[in-house]
């Protein structure tokens, strides 16, 4: 594996999740100038006198607000994923750093229109680990049912934790196409990225995957 | 006592909005409607082709990264059926070569998210004059009987 290779690969991972961030801002900004600019439209047609004009008015002011609530939870999801990126290890919640790979790539996924859905385990507990190198994981392996999938499948992330390892299981359904899309983590990334975390990978079927991490719990003696 | 000319009524623009983020499309509709414009509004790819098939806009501004068919795909596709209809991409997320497809293909603007709704208006404005100047432009050459110069016109060669 080329030291190069992986570093491309990784940034190609951030890449991607900052360029469909920054689409879902723009997207999200659009949506407030054009509230704001119809406010001001109708306060310009002189349309502002009646009750039904203020009922008008008042509607687009509380659509500011909840599109204002959803950039809040968009950015926060990127807040989380910078985080992750600060320090080699840290203590993390998987299942708060897979929702946030989800909601950073939803345009994304939304795009091939397959529909990414999760199955996590209840007992999951907070782990020491890296974060950034398991959410680029999970990309990789999302990544390469999505180029084969049809439109109108699924993708399923089940986890499982159980002495002291956990598992990540990425479960495709639907049809295949051919395709001769690149993607951006070839298999050889993805495996050597499982080497250096003391994983392996097994396969229940053909697409089905299975990662297993061995992972050290997070405990508050660490954060000494 | 001279008789009073009938007033000539302005041609009205028809527009159609295509974009997958529906609070956008709809809002940015009804201040365009607030403008005089005929508008109205899809929200993918697909849904745009099978519109242009029954009713032709003037002018239609154009999403680039929605669900299905990419808005690449899409103005290719609209340019194959209705050739004379101008598109304006307006995208939050346009790459260069995005920029140099979409010119390739015929689209008339490309813009950015989130616009100004003068420089729209005024983007759509002029899309429709060179429509309807490119059809007046056709018609006089059909009319002397260079059907070949006016195909070229309404086709946009050079």
């Amino acid at each position: 594996m080329e030291y190069d290779e992986l570093i491309t690969s990784q940034l190609s991972f951030i890449g991607k999740v900052l360029s469909v961030f920054s689409h879902e801002i723009n997207n999200h900004l659009a949506i407030l100038k054009e509230s704001v600019g119809l406010i001001g439209d109708l306060i310009e047609l002189g349309k502002t006198s009646s009750r039904k004009d203020l009922k008008e008015i008042l509607k687009i002011t509380q659509s500011i607000k909840n599109q204002i609530e959803q950039t809040t939870y968009f950015c926060d999801k990127l807040n989380g994923f910078g985080h992750g990126m600060e320090e080699p290890l840290s203590a993390f919640n998987i299942h708060k750093s897979i929702d946030e790979l989800m909601v950073l790539l939803r345009r994304f996924i939304n795009q091939k229109m397959i529909c990414l859905e999760k199955d996590f385990t209840a007992n999951m507990p907070l782990i020491y680990s890296n974060p950034l190198k398991i959410q680029f994981l999970i990309f990789c392996l999302v990544e390469k049912h999505l180029k084969r999938l049809d439109k109108n499948s699924r993708i399923i992330i089940k986890t499982v934790y159980s002495n002291d390892s956990i598992g990540i299981t990425i479960i495709p359904k639907g049809n295949l196409i051919e395709t001769d899309e690149e993607v951006i983590c070839k298999d050889e990334i993805y495996k050597h990225i499982i080497k250096q975390l003391g994983g392996s990978i097994s396969q229940k079927t053909a697409d089905e995957t299975t990662i297993m991490l061995p992972v050290s719990l997070f405990s508050s003696s660490k954060q000494k | 006592m001279k008789k009073k000319e009938p007033m000539k009524k302005k041609k009205e623009i028809k527009v159609l909005l295509v974009d997958d983020e529906i609070a956008f499309v709809n809002t940015l509709a009804q201040r365009l409607r607030l403008r005089k414009l005929l508008v109205d509004t899809v929200y993918d790819g697909e849904q745009a082709l099978t519109y242009i098939k029954e009713i032709e806009p003037d002018v239609i501004v154009l999403d680039l990264k929605m669900p299905g068919l990419h808005g690449i795909e899409v103005l290719r596709e609209i340019k194959k059926i209705k050739r004379a209809i101008q598109v304006i991409i307006l995208t939050g997320y346009g790459t260069d070569k995005d920029e140099e497809e979409a010119k390739k293909l015929g689209g008339f603007d490309f813009l950015h998210k989130p616009a100004d709704i003068d420089l729209l208006m005024r983007k759509i404005k002029e899309a429709f004059s060179e429509k309807i100047e490119r059809a007046m432009t056709a018609a006089t050459f059909a009319e002397a009987g260079d059907f070949d110069e006016a195909r070229k016109i309404i086709k946009k060669e050079k």
